[in-house]
């Protein structure tokens, strides 16, 4: 297994070198066009890459303990859809699995046809590709084994380290760790990856774009499924990291601005600027270079967020530690960093759309204060981030950051931001005709006012959350409105809707960013808390609910782990309306356990309570309990975006042109209305 | 024409950029943490009081003292190096922690915390807490942190989580 997991690895690296050479020697006779043999090679690559991952995975779920990353991420008492996600657990699988990752959206690309078909930018995506096996080949192998010593000791490399050195297969691992058993392991990381990997087609397309001295005129059309897609995977992997984080690991937080987190946020608040300025590409023709920019940044900020992860510069919860990766990592971000410049430097006057800066109120300018906000966020977690490397390289103390301080940074931009999306269909599309403005503003203007109203009196006094109520609430009212009020001005709004999936497709996402809002206001400002050591018998009161202490059980489910768990019956109105069972599953062998939450969830909120600690010999408790009103728009709010990115997706760039015409019509109309006004 | 919208957009370029410098300034300020060992947050005691620091060291065993009904936690930590690389030479984690507590001579500080008592807290742990140094030289901490390296984990490929 170890020669034909490790052989087809080689032979596949060894054909990406042979795509290279022809790439090369093509691009040196000047061929543009990508070669018949090197789409051949590139499908047989990506066969042996393949296979070679099916037999590690072969290896994983045989548990095959001669291999040194099955000792480390195995054991056999876990169950095999684990065994299976530990393909992706340690820090060799998951660099081989990213490669893979990256090899099958190439070849998804090549053979669509659409993107990836010229031999440069073939040639930017095969070097991304050859330079991430290569790091799976010589720096983190996955297939490296464990051999014992003449002396008995042992040690892992790929080949005999020494004369009389064995394979060694008596070493039995603690497995997984324990945080990371959990379905959400089976869908978070690769969803995650997936997004990260789709970014670098359009990435290489855009460098390719360049050197060929595109104008950056048709690349947006091309690019847009791609970008979608990403997209789409980009944050539903931050969602579901997000969910997993609030519902498994016992922290009870969806977002604890961990620097990984930080990281990954980046890429995805450059992408969603660059959905916005994309959208003005294809309706104006404008914003070309500030498009390619953010092609281009979207990426490398996924690089930078693997080296953020992977290099173990931070700590973290999700740091792989310390790794030799981190030198050949930054220096492939560096020279990619400075091709991107020098590419878009040598080609910026070429990129010139002729754009204007007319008014501050303009459509354009609302588009604009979009990308300056979610460039403002960026900056500001980047910051964040580059703070504590930064004060230990010029102070040689190291100064981190707290949460308190992107609360206080990213809160106010944020909030502006979801305040300009709220209004915005509502000034952008008639700015300056007064009445016209008042007459659709006035049913979402009622209903938010009044909603904020009845929040004051019933749910909170805080002028934080009573402000992100009233946005909400105006946001979505207004994207409702506007709907009806759109659909119904056509003949059949049902056939206007479908025809018209990418902006109402926007809409929805606008929609579950209001969502999601709603949903972070419950957990920031309207939580409520109490925190206690009971005994059995005892009650705790939290807002209309008794949690009552029952028993405390402790279990053997799984031979690995002690199962420890309270009995609690959570009372409201003298009933018992649910039995909950937080706990704590113990690894004694590895010293760690993790929290177990018990909770009763609804639309209205969670309920959600945490035994913090025990002690059997006393017989006492300690738990947690939290009230978290409106969390589960949270969740809501990430599905909607993901669907209504893809309700997007699926409207066809070419059916829209015909379309976008008569739109347009319309809305010039309306400017020259306004600017009569 | 062109000039004028030059300088609208360059006037709104100025305001945004202000702004924005003025709340990382703002917000970089009240938030910052000391991350120091044991021997550093000693030397500098009078000036760090009441900052907001980060600190790590070597958990000692017997010194741990526990109030269920209260939550009333103390402890003393050993100085450890914060130096990945240095602990690194110095044969791992598990081997610094234990050496650190072994140690009479190593600076040493008291940490108090108002909370509940984490499994992970024994003897030879490395503990990073978050707090501000008291008047006594007392670390009160507000939040507890603890890692316990496995020796047997160290030699085979780390994991993400640990």
């Amino acid at each position: 297994m170890f020669y034909a997991g490790l052989g087809t690895f080689a032979v596949a690296a060894l054909l990406m070198l042979v795509s290279l050479g022809i790439t090369i020697r093509q691009l040196l006779r000047k061929q543009t066009e990508i070669s018949t043999v090197v789409r051949r090679l590139t499908n047989l690559v990506f066969g042996l890459h393949t296979l070679s991952i099916l037999i590690l995975l072969y290896m994983l779920v045989k548990q095959d303990y001669a291999n040194a990353y099955v000792v480390g991420v195995i054991n056999p008492a876990m169950p095999t859809y684990l065994k299976v996600t530990a393909l992706w657990g340690g820090q060799a699988g998951s660099l081989f699995f990213w490669s893979w990752i990256i090899n099958l959206c190439m070849v998804v690309a090549l053979n669509r046809r659409h993107i990836l078909q010229d031999n440069w930018s073939y040639l930017f995506a095969l070097l991304n590709l050859i330079f991430f096996s290569g790091i799976s080949l010589f720096v983190e192998n996955p297939f490296r084994q464990v051999w014992q010593l003449a002396d008995a000791s042992l040690s892992e490399s790929l080949f005999s380290p020494a004369v009389g050195a064995q394979v060694y297969a008596g070493l039995i691992g603690f497995g997984l760790n324990p945080l990371l058993r959990h379905w959400g392991m089976i869908i978070h990381p690769p969803i995650l990856y997936i997004g990260f990997g789709a970014f670098m087609l359009p990435f290489a397309e855009a460098l390719g774009h360049l050197v060929i001295k595109g104008n950056g005129e048709d690349l947006i059309a091309r690019l847009r499924p791609w970008l979608l897609i990403a997209w789409i995977f980009l944050t539903a992997g931050i969602a579901l990291g997000s969910w997993w984080s609030y519902d498994v690991l016992g922290w009870g937080g969806y977002w604890a601005w961990d620097p990984v987190e930080t990281s990954s946020l980046l890429p995805w608040l450059i992408s969603t600027g660059l959905l916005h300025s994309m959208f003005l590409q294809q309706k104006r023709a404008i914003f070309k270079r500030i498009n390619l920019v953010l092609i281009l940044l979207s990426y490398l900020l996924i690089i930078f967020s693997i080296l953020m992860t992977r290099a173990g510069l931070l700590s973290s919860v999700h740091a792989f530690g310390e790794s030799a990766i981190s030198r050949p990592l930054m220096i492939f971000l560096i020279v990619f960093c400075a091709l991107s410049l020098g590419l878009i430097i040598w080609r910026w006057k070429k990129l010139d759309s002729g754009w204007e800066f007319k008014s501050y109120f303009s459509r354009d300018a609302l588009f604009l204060y979009t990308l300056v906000l979610l460039g403002a966020i960026a900056l500001v977690c980047l910051w964040g981030l580059l703070y504590p490397l930064a004060s230990t390289a010029f102070g040689g103390m190291e100064i981190t950051l707290d949460r308190g301080y992107y609360d206080r940074s990213v809160t106010p931009l944020f909030m502006l931001l979801v305040f300009l999306m709220a209004v915005c269909p509502l000034v952008g599309w008639s700015l300056g005709s007064l009445k016209k403005l008042g007459k659709k503003a006035l049913i979402p203007t009622i209903i938010s006012v009044a909603g904020t109203a009845a929040a004051y009196i019933r749910v909170s006094r805080s002028w934080v959350a009573l402000l992100s109520i009233f946005i909400v609430l105006l946001g979505l009212a207004v994207l409702v409105t506007q709907t009806v009020s759109e659909l119904r001005g056509s003949g059949q709004p049902l056939m206007r809707f479908w025809q018209m999936r990418s902006r109402y497709g926007a809409y929805l996402v606008h929609a579950g960013i209001l969502l999601i809002v709603l949903g972070i206001v419950g957990v920031e400002g309207l939580s409520q808390n109490i925190q206690g050591t009971m005994i059995p018998g005892d009650k705790m009161p939290l807002d209309n609910y008794l949690v009552e202490f029952v028993e405390l059980q402790e279990r053997y489910d799984n031979p690995e782990y002690l199962s420890v768990r309270a009995q609690i019956n959570l009372w409201r109105d003298d009933k018992i309306v649910a039995q909950l069972e937080p706990g704590q599953d113990i690894y004694e062998n590895r010293g760690q356990y993790v929290s177990i939450p018990g909770k009763r969830s609804t639309l209205a909120g969670d309920f959600y309570t945490l035994m913090l600690g025990y002690d059997l010999t006393m017989g006492y408790v300690v738990i947690q309990a939290t009230l978290n009103p409106l969390v589960n728009f949270m969740w809501l709010g990430g599905i909607f975006l993901c669907l209504g990115a893809a309700f997007s997706l699926s409207s066809p760039v070419v059916r829209e042109q015909a379309l976008r015409r008569s739109d347009e019509d319309l809305d010039e109309t309306e400017e020259r209305e306004s600017d009569a006004a | 024409m062109k000039k004028k919208a030059n300088i609208k957009l360059i006037l709104g370029g100025v305001v945004i950029a202000l702004a924005l410098v003025y709340l990382l300034i703002s917000a970089t300020r009240s938030n910052t943490q000391y991350f120091m060992t044991v021997q550093e947050l000693q030397e500098q005691q009078s000036e760090l009081q009441g900052q907001k620091l980060r600190m790590s060291g070597a958990v000692i065993g017997e010194s741990i003292q526990y109030n269920p009904e209260t939550l009333d936690l103390s402890f003393t930590v050993a100085q450890i190096p914060g130096d990945h690389r240095l602990i690194e030479q110095m044969g791992g984690m598990a081997k610094v922690l234990a050496e650190a507590v072994a140690d009479p001579d190593a600076a040493r500080m008291t940490i108090h915390y108002t909370g509940v008592k984490p499994d992970l807290l024994k003897d030879e742990a490395q503990a990073i807490v978050t707090g501000t140094l008291d008047e006594n030289g007392v670390f009160q901490a507000s939040e507890l942190l603890m890692k316990c390296p496995s020796r047997y984990e160290s030699a085979l490929p780390e994991q993400a989580g640990d």
